[in-house]
């Protein structure tokens, strides 16, 4: 396999700091988990309106006077905070704890997150089976 | 810029940037997909088998960056999407269209959050500890983004360049 890595990458680097595997992998098994959860309970950072340029924080219902609200760019941010938050808090406990972490975790979540994602949708279907 | 321009041309040309950031992504993406899921192990004779046989590892990076950006980028013109394609497509029910498109943004934000360790993992590729995570979870990121690029073409089909 071409996968073969320079013998600098043997030297101390962010790569193979104890502190970022902590954080990479806390972040990454803890972030599809935590974007379907700020979906369902409708956690958005902020809500913007595209059609007025009008940006609160937290939730905005549309209107007719704002026209449609955008809420994806709410949850990716919140999503990104609450995992990086427990990315930190990672980086402080002892290495004992942080290595066990399941690896197959991240490959596993990305794919259970979906079935929610597509049921989340089910008005766009429900709308689509009607017609 | 956009008094230079027509308003058209401006998201146009943003939406073709993000067209062409995707595929320097797709390719980067599936070059190392395929040579940690069908790795060569001998010299590399046609096509098929020089293109499994890259330096894997030497894509990481570019792949992160290329994946930010077109995220951004995408972002970017999503705002114009909201207002000039969403609302007619959902006026000519095109409803199927319009819910993969949303099916879209989620996947993108699950493949952004899987780049802290993507890179990790591909950083440290001799260590033979990760050799399954790695190969998982750059499969797992390379069908997303075939996906959001797959989607994104089919959307631009039904309305995209100069609409």
């Amino acid at each position: 396999m071409s996968t073969a890595t320079p013998a600098s990458a043997k030297q101390p680097s962010l790569a193979t700091s104890r502190k970022f595997k902590a954080f990479a992998l806390t972040f990454s098994i803890s972030g599809p988990v935590i974007y379907c959860m700020v979906q369902y309970f409708n956690y958005p950072l902020f809500t913007y309106w595209p059609a007025v340029r009008r940006l609160v924080w937290g939730f905005g219902p549309p209107s007719a006077d704002n026209g449609p609200n955008m809420l994806w760019y709410g949850w990716s941010v919140t999503t990104l905070l609450i995992a990086g938050a427990l990315g930190i808090v990672a980086m402080m406990l002892p290495e004992h704890l942080t290595k066990r972490l399941p690896l197959w975790l991240l490959w596993l979540l990305p794919i259970l997150a979906i079935p929610y994602v597509v049921y989340s949708l089910m008005p766009w279907w429900t709308l689509a089976a009607r017609q | 810029m956009r008094g230079i321009i027509s308003t058209s041309t401006f998201w146009t040309l943003w939406l073709f940037v993000h067209l062409i950031l995707a595929l320097g992504l797709l390719g980067a993406l599936t070059h190392q997909a395929m040579a940690v899921a069908l790795p060569v192990r001998k010299p590399a004779a046609g096509i098929v088998t020089r293109f499994r046989a890259v330096p894997a590892a030497g894509y990481t990076t570019a792949v992160c960056v290329l994946y930010v950006l077109t995220f951004f980028v995408g972002s970017y013109i999503y705002t114009q999407y909201r207002i000039a394609i969403r609302i007619p497509l959902e006026n000519a029910h095109y409803y199927k269209t319009g819910g993969f498109f949303d099916f879209k943004e989620h996947v993108a934000t699950l493949g952004l959050v899987l780049l802290p360790a993507y890179w990790l993992l591909w950083k440290n590729a001799q260590n033979p500890d990760y050799d399954n995570a790695r190969k998982g979870v750059t499969l797992v990121l390379a069908v997303m983004v075939w996906f959001l690029f797959i989607v994104g073409h089919v959307l631009n089909n039904t309305r995209g360049f100069a609409s």
